[in-house]
């Protein structure tokens, strides 16, 4: 038996099913299993797993699962080396999104990385204290700053709508995932030109924690044949 | 994965016998120890020590949410404890236990140190830093060791009397210790390209100092009620004053920044390579009188501590990389590895709530470096 972690809901688990549909697979949900278990239909090794997304991104980096479908952007926060744990098997083409550095709109003398550098220096120097980066993607953020030099601030973990931080004043600055840009610019912000983090969509994933032997991994292959990806 | 090694009982007895030998050094020169928390509030490191000091920061939230660490050094904690006591200038306080942090091999130290607080002869405090980390050292039983010292004070002074557009001056200064990175941008402000906020600061060419603030306010009004995200709309408008004061593209002339990295590979015994410093500062010379003076009587206490100054290795770009340190640094080295370190940190005790100007030197103890150092011997 292999463990398959899919969406347990909302528009990418819509346009996943329709991605599988495409090849002529599908899934069935298990009666009496609240909703939580599935079954591909043609490949009785496969128990599927309905989980939400950080929860399959979290069961891919700890090898609880063999395959997952969620967001490249949770993937590479859960799991900052990929090397070695989680292979991206498979952009799935839907579920596109960018993970961005934005900074309020009134900050017109900043469009870069460079720009926010200097920034950060100077409030620590003027505040002394760092400035405040409201973020979930505390692994991403990290790992981006310190490639471009920066090194004066501090992260703020943010839950949920992240784009009204500076607003609120609990942040002066955020990384957050955009589709559109409607959202931070409705919230007086801006991306940095060079602000791309990640270019992320959803991806079919493999767990290298988990146990793969000779049946399960032949258990694999035949489902990810016809899915055009070759383990 | 770090370790946590626990110490078998002669262990802890060597362990012990260097750490009273060292505390004996810093008591009888008049430190007084003091034990600070375990566990201290992460913001208090995050707030001063950067992001950066959080990836190896073991943090853990208590019960009702309060973010806390286990201490990734005991000098924040300890200046802390002087600050908040209100207790008078200069002060000098002592310490002794594990300090923790996420890195190869084990994720617990043990370190002794001092801190010399609030004395305002900066000279007479870099040497008796220096003086009482080498008699801790040679009190540990370790008597063979070389020294590595350096003052990135000599290079911002050197970046402010050099012909440098004024906005790049704080980056050259803040990214002196990356190696790689360093380079890079240097050279892209040579060639003129350094990504800066070109559209705003194009939009302001030609236009008159008077000019300036008006327009620079219209535009920021322009973006209607976007918060401000901390700054003032001051702030901003400064900073937009001087880059449309500079040169509208500037660019770092090649020989400045041929100097500078001339500067950054200065290395050598420590005599020798200050006399090279002052060859090649020349044509600035006024400007560096001050730190290369500072320099000089540095050496000069070195030698009357009885450590030849062939043991002493000056390094041009050696600046600790823990973001508190201010300028001058300082390290003991053995065969075993680093043994000592210490530095200046004159900005430390202000952001704690101390007068401004308090100043502040340390130095650390590798407590089982030293140990371990015997043994090499």
């Amino acid at each position: 038996m292999i463990t398959l972690a899919v969406p347990s809901k909302g528009r990418l688990k819509e346009q996943f099913d329709a991605f599988l549909g495409k090849s002529g697979i599908a899934l069935k949900q298990t009666a009496g299993a609240r909703g939580y278990r599935a079954t591909v239909e043609g490949h009785p090794g496969i128990d599927v797993m309905l989980l939400s997304s950080s929860e399959i991104a979290a069961a891919l980096a700890g090898g609880d699962v063999h395959l997952g479908v969620t967001g490249e952007d949770l993937i590479r926060e859960a799991v900052p080396e990929l090397e070695g744990r989680v292979n991206l098997l498979k952009g799935l083409g839907f579920g596109f999104a960018d993970v961005v550095v934005a900074v309020p709109k009134s900050w017109i003398d900043v469009s870069t990385l460079a720009d926010l550098d200097d920034i950060c220096a100077a409030y620590a120097v003027r505040y002394k204290k760092r400035l405040r980066i409201a973020t979930k993607y505390k692994q991403l953020t990290r790992s981006f700053f310190a490639h471009a030099g920066i090194s004066d601030y501090r992260i703020v973990p943010s839950a949920g709508a992240t784009e009204g931080a500076p607003t609120a004043g609990t942040a002066e600055a955020i990384v957050d995932i955009t589709t559109t840009g409607s959202t931070l610019k409705a919230n007086g912000l801006k991306i940095l030109d060079d602000g791309v983090i990640l270019k992320s969509q959803a991806q079919l994933a493999m767990s290298l924690g988990a146990e793969w032997n000779d049946e399960q991994r032949a258990i694999a292959a035949a489902f990810l044949k016809p899915l055009g990806v070759e383990i | 994965m770090a370790s946590f090694p626990t110490y078998g009982p002669e262990e802890i007895d060597a362990l012990n016998g260097v750490a009273d030998a060292v505390l004996g050094v810093f008591k009888h020169h008049g430190y007084t120890r003091h034990e600070p928390a375990v566990l201290q509030p992460a913001h208090l490191f995050v707030d001063r020590s950067g992001e950066e000091i959080r990836r190896r920061t073991y943090e853990l939230s208590d019960p009702t949410g309060q973010e806390l660490c286990l201490r990734p050094d005991l000098t924040i904690p300890t200046c802390k404890f002087q600050v908040d006591s209100g207790a008078s200038f200069p002060a000098r306080l002592c310490y002794h236990g594990l300090a923790f942090r996420h890195q190869p091999g084990a994720g617990q130290f043990w370190q002794a140190g001092a801190e010399l607080l609030g004395l305002a002869d900066r000279a007479a405090g870099d040497a008796e830093m220096m003086g009482l980390a080498a008699e801790a050292v040679r009190a540990g039983g370790v008597k063979d060791f070389s020294m590595l010292i350096g003052d990135l004070g000599l290079f911002n002074t050197l970046v402010d009397a050099l012909e440098v557009p004024a906005q790049w001056r704080g980056r050259l200064k803040r990214h002196v210790w990356r190696t790689g990175y360093f380079e890079k941008l240097l050279a892209r402000m040579v060639s003129g390209e350094t990504n800066d906020t070109e559209r705003t600061v194009d939009a302001l060419a030609g236009l008159k100092l008077m000019e300036l603030k008006p327009v620079i306010e219209a535009l920021i009004d322009q973006e209607g009620d976007a918060p401000l995200g901390g700054r003032t709309r001051e702030e901003i408008v400064e900073r937009l004053m001087v880059q449309a004061c500079d040169d509208s593209a500037p660019r770092l002339d090649p020989e400045v920044a041929d100097l500078i990295t001339k500067f950054l590979k200065v290395s050598g015994n420590g005599e020798a390579a200050l006399e090279e410093i002052r060859v090649l500062t020349k044509p600035v010379a006024a400007k560096m009188v001050k730190p290369l003076a500072a320099m000089a009587e540095r050496l000069h206490a070195l030698k009357n501590m009885d450590i030849p100054l062939d043991r002493v290795r000056y390094v041009a770009h050696f600046g600790r990389n823990l973001e508190y340190y201010t300028g001058f640094v300082f390290e003991f080295w053995t065969r075993a590895g680093e043994v000592a370190g210490g530095g200046r940190y004159d900005t430390l005790l202000e952001s704690l709530g101390a007068p401004r100007g308090t100043t502040a030197i340390g130095c650390a103890i590798r407590t089982e470096r030293l140990l371990a150092a015997r043994g090499e011997a």
